[in-house]
């Protein structure tokens, strides 16, 4: 009788093909950028500066500044903002959660 | 309520900050309940209130990326995150995403794009919300019956299940979703949401999360929390290239994760008080009311049809987070006597 699919041994050039999405993602994700355009009309370029003539020194103003710099700077602020910001928020909010008695274990899935 | 309007200097309009932190909020909590995006709330909620639109698109695609990845922790420490998987579905994505795009520039040159998307979202959505319904009625009639009977609810063999034994290597075990299947089983399911979703124009949440369940076979929560963990990759990816586009107002995309981080919170716990098939119940009649905002759309009642989302998203969150507070009072009930499940049912 044959053995169950997570019981048979692997054999070593099937472990690489694993490898293989792994590798993919990052080099169709790095070049698929005119995926994000689609669903429209393209985007028709503006000039577009940021008013900073009534910004008071602080985070509003250096984001603005970036803005009218360098948009690739801006792109990757963009990211890096929203990500930690993301990831600290996530934490700070969980512990909040546990603070509040609720049970936040592993769950059962039940359909 | 002055005191609580901003300058966005990227967009360059005046916006309420609480007004943001309710868009925020409202999509969180959806977002972390449903496993998706909630773009079709946003962008129009944000458009309705003078942000333009190539920026209201931006600023979501921003705030989607940092609000996911708050419902991806929780989901994780659910257990509701298969990475493998979702690795994988992103690999076809990606490349459904970019041939989707071909498809409609083509459409475009011969002149069909805009009556062809037009009328594909409508029929789609429609499809899918009648689909989920379909699928909860037949559970709760099958439920009832089984209960009468006093039998077991059977095992109906499901078309996931059929495409989980086709045997093209590599079989993959997915351990958080609890199957074994062929790589390929989830990178084509990627593949054709991918497409769909760059045909439609939407992030594609809302197609990925149940094509997980129905094509790919997941359990309802493992398919809300993967698809989170997609969202928070592909939203990272369009808040890079909008932002280098210019079309980021990253003040507004901030205040906006700050209501969204609280309610996505409230939406991923929610989760574990309720069963899949009433998510999937909730998921059905979302999804029809957002096909009733497209249509409103088309027969040129703009400002209906983001009213409609707006407070049609609102209703939702509140449906949400009532039943994660009977929940809790169910939990702590059963604290004090201990019997049974703590998961709720609608059927």
């Amino acid at each position: 009788m044959r053995r169950p699919i997570q019981n048979q041994p692997i054999v070593g050039w099937w472990r690489l093909i694993r490898v293989v999405p792994f590798v993919v993602t990052a080099v169709v994700s790095a070049s698929a950028s005119l995926a994000w355009a689609a669903g429209g009309k393209p985007a028709t370029k503006l000039v577009n500066v940021a008013d900073t003539r009534s910004l008071p020194p602080g985070f509003p103003r250096f984001v603005a500044d970036v803005y009218n710099d360098n948009l690739l700077l801006y792109g990757l602020l963009v990211v890096v903002v929203m990500a930690l910001t993301g990831f600290i928020l996530g934490i700070v909010l969980d512990r909040v959660l546990m603070l509040l008695g609720l049970n936040l274990g592993k769950l059962q899935h039940h359909e | 309520m002055d005191t609580f309007t901003i300058f966005l200097p990227v967009a360059g309009i005046h916006f309420n900050i609480l007004l943001l932190l309710l868009i925020g909020f409202t999509v969180g909590v959806c977002g972390g309940f449903f496993g998706i995006g909630g773009a079709w709330i946003v962008t129009p909620a944000l458009n309705i209130f003078g942000f333009p639109m190539p920026y209201a698109i931006g600023t979501d695609l921003a705030h989607m990326g940092g609000k996911s990845i708050v419902s991806t922790i929780r989901h994780g420490k659910f257990g509701n995150v298969d990475v493998k998987l979702g690795i994988s579905m992103i690999v076809g994505t990606t490349v459904g995403m970019e041939l989707g795009a071909r498809l409609v520039m083509h459409l475009e040159r011969i002149g069909l794009a805009e009556d062809y998307i037009r009328k594909m979202y409508v029929v789609f959505l429609a499809a899918i919300g009648s689909y989920v319904l379909y699928d909860y009625i037949s559970h709760v009639r099958e439920s009832r019956q089984a209960a009468r009977e006093g039998a077991a609810v059977p095992t109906r063999p499901t078309f996931a299940r059929r495409l989980q034994r086709l045997h093209l290597p590599p079989m993959i075990r997915f351990s958080a979703s609890g199957i074994t299947c062929s790589m390929w089983l989830p990178v084509g399911v990627g593949l054709v949401t991918g497409i769909v979703a760059s045909v439609l124009g939407v992030g594609g949440g809302f197609i990925r999360m149940p094509a997980l369940i129905y094509l790919v076979g997941c359990p309802t929560l493992v398919a809300v929390g993967t698809d989170l963990f997609e969202v928070m990759i592909t939203g990272a990816y369009g808040a890079f290239t909008y932002g280098v586009k210019g079309r980021v107002d990253l003040i507004a995309a901030l205040w906006m994760l700050v209501g969204a981080a609280i309610g996505a919170q409230l939406g991923t716990v929610a989760v574990k008080y309720v069963r899949g098939y009433s998510i999937r119940l909730l998921f059905a009649v979302t999804i029809f009311i957002a096909c009733a905002s497209v249509l409103t759309k088309q027969l040129q009642l703009q400002l209906a049809s983001s009213i409609l989302i707006l407070t049609a998203g609102v209703a939702i969150s509140g449906v949400i987070l009532g039943l994660l507070v009977a929940g809790i009072q169910r939990e702590r009930r059963e604290r004090e006597n201990p019997t049974g499940t703590n998961q709720g049912d609608w059927s």
